[in-house]
């Protein structure tokens, strides 16, 4: 019996039990193979659909599509899996956050099917959030059951955000610097090791089943002194898209929830506006890496005006198809708004300065989608490797580097979270680790109760006390009722010191009398940054715990320290 | 030998839910399959190392130093023994005579003992009122004695003490400790006898040995029930 | 130590007539064994329970939702009613807008049979998906209510040698020590004699207790189980183990407990595979 159950437990293998790299490098392969093929499931069905449906497309009600594909993912996610709302990727980093990365098993399919039917139909969403929180939630629950501990576990969930994210791009490094900079937030060995591992094993399984292609071709610039600083331009540009974008998202998300319909029809309003807007201008629609394609390829071919409304038009798409209740990302419409974008600004720089040498509008709508990326995402690294693995060029990295450096700067100014952050940073849920957060979040207060304290009843003679306080290497007594053991109050030294000298009192005041019945009190439960904001407020060096009225013990700063201090060694040395 | 959970945590100085959350989250290497839990002494010492935390085996129960008894006021007052008709007119000689005469000693120790003693009294006097002097060294005689003795001295003629109520002192107990705990432990018993005017008045008749023990066996009797603590 | 720590029990309350038979039921228990209940009333239908090496999504049915308005006042008066004072649970956190967390840091919890199908379902020898999945992922026990309130006046056991019916002992003891009730043990003898039993106890040093605790050891000679189980009185809290065993059969709790179940509408108090004992 326990040969055949140990396999479930590789923790307890005497090779893994003091460091546990090698195993995690193993679970990480395992993981990132399986969220590589969930990715690729995904990229097939997508296809599939886009073919499938491609013979309606001149039917003039074409524009439903998209609202019957919104409707029916909404409708899969709230009565067939019931998943809560939301994108899904701020769910897997609040989990990591305060819950070692513990994610539901039907998080592992259901963004999948969801997202298939919004993006497949025609809305306007990216399918690599679904395939992150596939990826994760599959890393999740191979560590579940593993029974690996909630540090392993966190690393396989940044595994299969990583594998995801490599086998959609066929881009090993932006997926590993995906997973570190955004799902972990904790660049340590012990991470980032398992998680490269996984990045290989996810991009060799797509490669191994959809061939080794870059996905956007790739172009030889020439790139002079004057394009680098012209793309200064373009970062201011694509800051104001991310900007507009995220408000957009917020407003949409607001007036949609204040209709009083079912969640589907909301999605399916939304999905309708989308096909309208698809009728007139077809790039929004999908999630548009064919668009993306033809930008850098140059061969789009419109005009300026035409440009810049198909870059207003698609994000708008994007926050009516997101904001209204669709299924997806916002990784992809980024990449295509963010071309679209750069291709505008290289029109406009030709329009005002005719004579001057530009490079083609490839190299600008690079630039655009690395600055949408690092914009929307906050996250410049992944941006930058992102378009350099994807489209294979490594001349474009410094122009990358800056664009990527100038629009982060700047939305960070406007939004000082990024969009899959806001929400956690809004509820104070973002606990990256080593972080003061993270410590007093983990620590809690009964960890941190002394209980050695003498207890004493409010009938006593300050006499008797005396005597107590001789034996007694605490200055705090807590005050019971001698019938029902409820808490009353407490006595401080501090407070009774004037009557401690004068034997007069020593027969006359009862500690009913002398304690101090307004005090503030810690309940068991209580987050502990809670407890430590109250006693910075009141200046309180220790606090007692009650529950129900009874007196468990007390808390103090001095234990606080103590323990954050051992708490943080434990957390940050490595 | 097998250490449970519990005694991890002891060893570590935490309290055993702390590493309970620290085994689930894999902070310390303990892996737990079930209910049993599985871990190394030595990986742990050594992992306890590298994040610089106090590790150390508990003690065991007995091991524990066993607080020492400390000696009432009979035994040392035995040793010390009483000393009647000290001779002298000042504080010096007084001293000087009665350090002189406690046989416990020996006469290396009786000079450290009678400097320590003046030094002290420069400080300020002993005289504690009531003509009562509790010479004493300001240190602890550490090395140089191994058990308190509290010699009673009663003086030929009360002296001029420069006591704190300016009452010429009659009787003199001097106390010698090796432990500033001992000493502040005897010393709160004798101004708890001496407190009490009743005894004061009973020095004065300048009791014998049998009388004089017995009296402190009442004392020390009232001190165990607990009376005036 | 022991008590120091107040025992807390969760209870999920359904505003309607059978919720109010679980709740009465709960705090019947809660009374007993000086618990006391921490009562959440559920806003949205779905709620995440985060344990130690398993995250649960309950999806309650939509009877939990009935009238918020009036929730809170009904289960107090009945709170009250029971002569105890109970906290009401404010989740503080939320995994997305509409999926608070409860945390798990109880002590007993009261599930119905069934907390995420129609009621219409509950029935003998169902217990639902739901609730198979906490009382396999939890620390602490569950109480899985009868349908109507019955009040128990012995505790019943079931002890088959097993490591969680070890457990399951153990909790026995804890709950006879905190209600002041003697325990009646059951046990059907198959694979080995009273004696390998009672050596089963010495083994584990539980000789001491089972003399305090125990008013009456029953030996099951009778080949058919279910057949027995006539003997457990009709008003007994039934305290018992259960372990999800292998790959496939994560929801079944094991075959005697299974047939328990189908066959006993008392009160069950159960011990799942990570129930750790009360310190």
């Amino acid at each position: 019996m326990r040969i055949l159950t140990s396999w479930r437990y590789p923790g307890n293998w005497p090779i893994f039990r003091f460091d546990d790299r090698l195993l995690l490098i193993l679970m990480a392969a395992i993981v990132g193979n399986f969220s590589g093929l969930a990715s690729v499931a995904l990229n097939r069905s997508l296809v599939m659909m886009s073919e499938w449906l491609h013979h309606f497309r001149h039917y003039w009600w074409v524009f439903v599509l998209p609202a019957v594909g919104a409707a029916l993912s909404s409708l899969f996610l709230e009565k067939v899996v019931n998943e809560g709302a939301g994108h899904g990727v701020p769910e897997v980093i609040y989990s990591v956050s305060r819950y070692g990365g513990l994610l539901r098993f039907r998080s592992s399919f259901s963004r999948l099917i969801s997202s298939c039917l919004t993006i497949g139909t025609g809305g306007s969403a990216g399918p690599e959030a679904p395939v992150v929180i596939s990826g994760a939630a599959i890393g999740s629950n191979i560590a579940k059951y593993f029974s690996l501990n909630d540090r392993q576990r966190v690393t396989l969930v940044g595994c299969g955000a990583a594998g995801a994210i490599s086998s959609i791009f066929n881009a090993p490094i932006a997926g590993m610097v995906f997973a570190i900079e955004v799902i972990v937030g904790e660049w340590k060995s012990v991470n980032i090791v398992p998680i490269a591992i996984a990045s290989v094993a996810g991009t060799e399984i797509s490669r191994l089943l959809q061939g080794n292609q870059i996905p956007f071709s790739h172009h030889l610039f020439n790139i002079d002194l004057l394009n680098i600083f012209a793309c200064l331009g373009l970062a201011v540009l694509s800051a104001a898209a991310s900007i507009l974008l995220t408000r957009m998202l917020r407003s949409m998300h607001t007036v949609s929830h204040k209709v009083s319909a079912p969640v589907w029809i909301r999605a399916a309003m939304g999905g309708c506006a989308v096909g309208v807007i698809g009728l007139f201008l077809p790039v929004v629609l999908g999630e548009g890496y064919h668009t993306v394609k033809i930008l850098i390829e140059g061969e789009y071919g419109q005009v300026l005006a035409v440009l810049a409304l198909a870059s207003f038009a698609k994000i708008a798409a994007t926050a009516l198809t997101l904001g209204w209740g669709g299924s997806g990302g916002i990784f992809a419409p980024c990449l295509v708004i963010g071309s679209l974008v750069g291709v505008t600004y290289h029109h406009l720089l030709a329009l005002f300065w005719p004579s001057a040498s530009w490079v083609n509008e490839g190299y600008y709508a690079l630039l655009g989608m690395a600055g949408l990326i690092s914009g929307m995402l906050q996250a410049p690294l992944t941006g930058i490797f992102l378009i350099i693995e994807i489209t294979g060029g490594w001349e474009v990295i410094l122009p990358l580097i800056i664009v990527s450096a100038v629009t982060t700067t700047l939305c960070h100014y406007f939004e000082p979270a990024s969009y899959y952050l806001k929400d956690l940073v809004e509820h104070g849920h973002l606990l990256r680790p080593g972080t003061d957060a993270r410590v007093l979040s983990d620590l809690n207060v009964p960890e941190l109760i002394e209980k050695d304290c003498i207890i004493v009843n409010q009938n006593m003679l300050l006499r008797d006390f005396i005597a107590i306080i001789k034996k007694s290497h605490r200055n705090f007594f807590p005050v019971e009722d001698d019938k029902t053991g409820h808490f009353l109050g407490i006595i401080h030294l501090d407070d009774i010191r004037p009557y401690l000298f004068d034997p007069v009192m020593y027969d006359a005041v009862i500690l009913g009398q002398i304690m101090n019945t307004q005090v503030e009190v810690v309940h068991p439960d209580d987050d502990l940054l809670d407890v430590a904001r109250k006693m910075d407020m009141k200046g309180l060096f220790s606090m007692p715990v009650v529950v129900n009225n009874r007196f468990l013990g007390l808390i103090s700063k001095a234990t606080i320290l103590d323990q954050y201090r051992k708490e943080l060694m434990v957390q940050t040395s490595h | 030998m097998k250490l449970t959970i519990n005694e991890v945590a002891q060893c570590l100085r935490l309290p055993v839910s702390t590493v309970e959350r620290w085994i689930r989250q894999g902070r310390i290497p303990i892996q737990k399959t079930g209910n049993r839990y599985l871990f190394n002494e030595s990986t742990l010492e050594k992992w306890a190392a590298m994040y610089k935390l106090p590790f150390s085996l508990p003690e065991k129960v007995n091991a524990t130093p066993q607080q020492i008894k400390m000696e009432n006021l009979l035994p040392s007052m035995k040793r010390g023994g009483l000393l009647y008709d000290i001779k002298g007119d000042g504080v010096e000689t007084v001293l000087k005579n009665a350090v002189e005469n406690i046989h416990y000693l020996s006469s290396s120790i009786k000079e450290i003992l009678y400097s320590s003693l003046l030094e002290r009294e420069h400080l300020t006097s002993t005289g504690i009122g009531k003509g009562v002097a509790i010479p004493h060294p300001h240190d602890p005689l550490k090395d140089m004695i191994k058990n308190s003795l509290i010699s009673t001295c009663f003086l030929e003629k009360p002296i001029d003490f420069k006591a704190v109520d300016g009452k010429p002192v009659f009787v003199m107990f001097i106390l010698l400790s090796p432990s500033t705990k001992i000493h502040l432990h005897l010393l709160s018993r004798l101004s708890f006898c001496i407190r009490e005017n009743a005894f004061v008045e009973f020095l004065k008749t300048t009791p014998d040995s049998t009388a004089f023990f017995s009296n402190i066996v009442d004392f020390e009797n009232r001190l165990v029930k607990g009376e005036g603590y | 130590m022991e008590n120091q720590m107040e025992n807390r029990l969760l209870h999920i309350f359904r505003n309607n007539p059978f919720g109010r038979e679980t709740l009465l039921q709960s705090l019947y228990f809660c009374n007993k064994v000086g618990a006391s209940p921490v009562i959440y009333i559920p806003k949205t239908t779905k709620f995440l329970m985060y344990f130690d090496n398993d995250v649960v999504q309950v999806d309650l049915d939509k009877s939990y939702l009935i009238s918020p308005e009036t929730a809170i006042q009904r289960a107090t008066e009945l709170v009250e009613q029971g002569g105890i004072s109970a906290r009401f649970l404010d989740p503080k956190h939320f995994t997305a807008s509409t999926l608070p967390d409860i945390h798990t840091n109880f002590d007993y919890m009261c599930c119905p049979r069934s907390i995420s199908d129609m009621s219409s379902k509950i029935g003998l020898g169902y217990i639902g998906p739901r609730v198979r999945r906490i009382v396999r992922s939890a620390r602490f026990p569950v109480l899985i209510t009868s349908p109507v309130y019955k009040e128990w006046k012995s505790i019943s056991v079931f002890f088959g040698g097993s490591a969680n019916a070890i457990k399951a002992l153990r909790l026995g003891f804890h709950i006879a020590r905190a209600s002041g009730i003697q325990l009646d043990v059951f046990t059907q003898t198959e694979k080995f004699s009273k004696k390998d039993y009672q050596q089963m106890i010495k083994d584990r040093n539980l000789e001491e207790e089972m003399d305090l605790y125990v008013k009456q050891w029953h030996f099951f000679e009778n080949r058919v189980f279910e057949e027995n189980l006539y003997d457990v009185p009709h008003d007994a809290l039934v305290i018992l183990g259960a372990f999800g065993h292998g790959v496939i059969r994560n929801f079944v709790f094991g075959s005697k407990m299974e047939k328990i179940q189908s066959t006993i509408s008392n009160n069950l108090l159960i011990a799942g595979p990570n129930y750790t004992t009360i310190r």
